[in-house]
């Protein structure tokens, strides 16, 4: 019965932690760069959406992803004119791209699918890996997984290996850093930030689309509620590194998990301080453990040539 | 960054104050005209959601002071969020201020204040929200301070975390649910003493409007005077310009930070405490739904004057009545107001560059 209820926990705490996981690396490389996208939430609420009209339209969860990818990379594009040719507050902006995303989500949807409509859109069926499977414990919530998840470890790993081993990663942690020297050696500040927030986007869009065609198969109103944000504190929580990020993104998945936990354990913990547990655990890591040093040095800070 | 160019830089400062008017002013019409261009494009009559959307503003007495009552909370929060940015804080936790401070007001009033002699009845509820709204608020100016724990973030998860309290208030019957009475009973508290509830202004017209307006307006003078005319001013826009020399000046900076971000919750704190008192009387988990959001783009559309705020939250108070008639009448999604909002703030950030030649570091 407990081992049930723990692959239970287990398996809901991956599959809540994958859309964040998603975001998170991409909102990372863009970081390392000097770019804060506020606007990861926006980006990800945008892309489940659009998935899911793509999916239940074509019937390809395949086409819904891709469209979602194309939309949250949309808006990144537009953040990325706003944040680093327009110099504009990037916080601000952020916000505003996330108020404009959860207006026009909820509007298309009320307008395209009707109010009260949870109508299943056509998803991605888990895999059922039978040589994970036999893991024990976390065997069987690791096998069942849809392929998107597994994906998600594989852009940890690529973003790794892009920001240690190739030039462009090398052009993203000087651009980071020290624009300005950047600039003298020759690296376009604004080509690389402009990629960095593009790649952000494609990988909120891979965690949006990721809530709305592999992990529930439907879209509701606001149904990113705040992953995104999340996903910031993660980067912040992770030092920055792609790896710390991961393992914050999962300590995030199992929290908000816990609330599927706790009642088969017996535990009388009220649902609402389970919903918050994330939440304060996030604030207790960036007020506790993150040293203001780890931050790219030109975070936030436009850059403007000459001077 | 410095200027470098004379003649640019006094071109620039000609054209400055019209543009602070003029940026507002386009975006917040171009956002309108976008929405009535969504609104006839769901081919919903474009006439009919106008004329909802007028009913819901200003169709009648008690609909004019619905909006202002509205319109009363936002510009408490706004009037936060300038305070706060006047230090170069930027306070996006409104949201959150406003829900601890409804949930405490609600407490007190529900507990112990309503007995109290007259005035004192309401008048605690209201100090006990704006408390509760500070002490958020000012956790973030602490952690700012103490740990450089960025603000934008710490009020954004500060937000986060009140709204569950909330939730959790109203969903137990040891803290502010309602005893059950019948199998419909809703988690929301027990409605407030009547001697807890605002008096309203013209008790005789059925207008809603409550002495709420008197508050915010003495909010709005003392803002005012405090940023513009005070040494405090000239301190917080000290500390917000440059920390570094603020200290070697000799003051405490981390002192003026947590006070910023504290008296900028409070003012959303005392916001949340007159939503309930004022108007809607008992506590549900969603009470603040929207409302942080709304208040911040009134900050920011202000640019930081209070002048600027009263007529930002006035604009938004009426807009948020006539977008839910817009919703009920019409049939028109009020998202349609969020939508408009969205470009709002984005055009205003964008065009800072117009406005604001000086790169802020």
């Amino acid at each position: 019965m407990i081992d049930e209820q723990m692959a239970v926990f287990i398996g809901s705490g991956l599959r809540l932690a994958v859309p964040i996981i998603f975001a998170a690396t991409g909102e990372m490389l863009s970081e390392r760069a000097g770019v804060l996208n506020l606007s990861l939430d926006g980006m990800m609420l945008m892309s489940a959406f659009t998935a899911a009209l793509a999916s239940w339209a074509t019937g390809s969860p395949l086409i819904g992803v891709a469209a979602g990818v194309l939309v949250a990379t949309a808006v990144a594009g537009a953040q990325a004119v706003l944040s680093v040719t327009l110099r504009a507050n990037q916080l601000v902006v952020g916000i505003g791209f996330n108020i404009l995303a959860l207006g026009s989500t909820t509007f298309l949807y009320r307008e395209i699918f009707g109010p009260l409509s949870r109508d299943p859109i056509p998803g991605f069926a888990q895999l059922n890996l039978p040589w994970l499977a036999h893991i024990p414990v976390i065997g069987p919530a690791l096998a069942n997984q849809t392929g998107l998840a597994y994906v998600s470890i594989l852009m940890v790993v690529v973003t790794w290996l892009i920001l240690k081993y190739t030039s462009f990663g090398l052009a993203v942690r000087a651009v980071g850093e020290d624009p300005r020297a950047a600039d003298k050696a020759g690296i376009s500040v604004a080509r690389t930030r402009y990629l960095g927030v593009l790649y952000a986007g494609i990988l909120a869009g891979l965690g949006g689309a990721f809530m709305s065609v592999a992990d529930s198969n439907t879209f509701t109103e606001n149904m990113t509620k705040g992953a995104g944000y999340l996903a910031i504190t993660a980067v912040i929580f992770g030092g920055w590194n792609p790896w710390y990020t991961l393992a914050a993104c999962l300590l995030f998945g199992f929290a908000t998990a816990l609330q599927f936990l706790a009642p088969a354990l017996q535990l009388d913990v009220p649902v609402a301080l389970l919903l918050l547990l994330p939440y304060l655990l996030a604030l207790v890591a960036i007020a506790g453990f993150v040293g203001k040093s780890r931050q790219p040095s030109a975070l936030t800070i436009p850059f403007e040539r000459g001077g | 960054m410095v200027m470098k160019n004379p003649k640019l830089a006094q071109g620039t400062r000609r054209k400055l104050v019209p543009l602070q008017v003029l940026v507002p002013v386009v975006s917040t019409v171009i956002a309108l005209g976008i929405g009535l261009l969504i609104i006839a494009a769901t081919g919903a009559s474009v006439v009919e959601a106008i004329e909802a959307f007028w009913d819901g503003m200003a169709g009648s007495d008690f609909n004019i002071g619905a909006s202002i009552n509205r319109a009363i909370s936002l510009a408490l929060v706004g009037l936060g969020f300038i305070f706060a940015s006047r230090a170069n804080l930027t306070n996006v936790g409104g949201e959150g201020q406003i829900a601890m401070g409804g949930m405490f007001a609600t407490a007190a009033a529900l507990h112990g204040a309503g007995g109290l002699p007259l005035g004192l009845a309401f008048i605690v509820p209201l100090a006990v929200g704006t408390v509760a709204g500070a002490v958020w608020g000012g956790l973030a100016g602490f952690l700012k301070a103490a740990r450089g724990t960025n603000e934008v973030i710490s009020t954004l998860l500060l937000s986060f975390i009140a709204l569950p309290l909330v939730y959790w208030s109203v969903e137990s019957f040891h803290l502010l649910r309602k005893p059950i009475s019948d199998v419909s009973s809703l988690p929301e508290s027990a409605e407030i003493p009547d001697t807890t509830k605002l008096p309203l202004l013209f008790p005789d017209n059925g207008s809603p409007l409550h002495i709420g307006l008197l508050i915010a307006a003495i909010a709005v003078v003392v803002v005012w005077l405090v940023l513009k005319h005070s040494t405090l001013g000239l301190r917080l826009r000290a500390v917000g310009l440059n920390a570094t020399a603020s200290r070697r000046a000799g003051m405490r900076t981390s002192f003026y930070v947590i006070l910023a971000m504290t008296v900028s919750g409070g003012l959303g704190g005392l916001g949340g405490a007159i939503m309930i008192l004022g108007q809607q009387f008992y506590l549900t988990s969603d009470f603040s739904s929207g409302y942080g959001f709304d208040g911040l783009v009134v900050g920011l559309l202000s640019r930081g004057s209070a002048v600027g705020v009263v007529i930002g939250a006035l604009l938004f108070g009426f807009l948020r009545s006539g977008s839910i008639n817009m919703e009920i009448s019409a049939h028109v999604p009020s998202a349609v107001v969020l939508i408009c909002q969205g470009l709002i703030v984005i055009v205003i950030a964008g065009s800072a560059i117009l406005t604001n030649r000086k790169v802020t570091r």
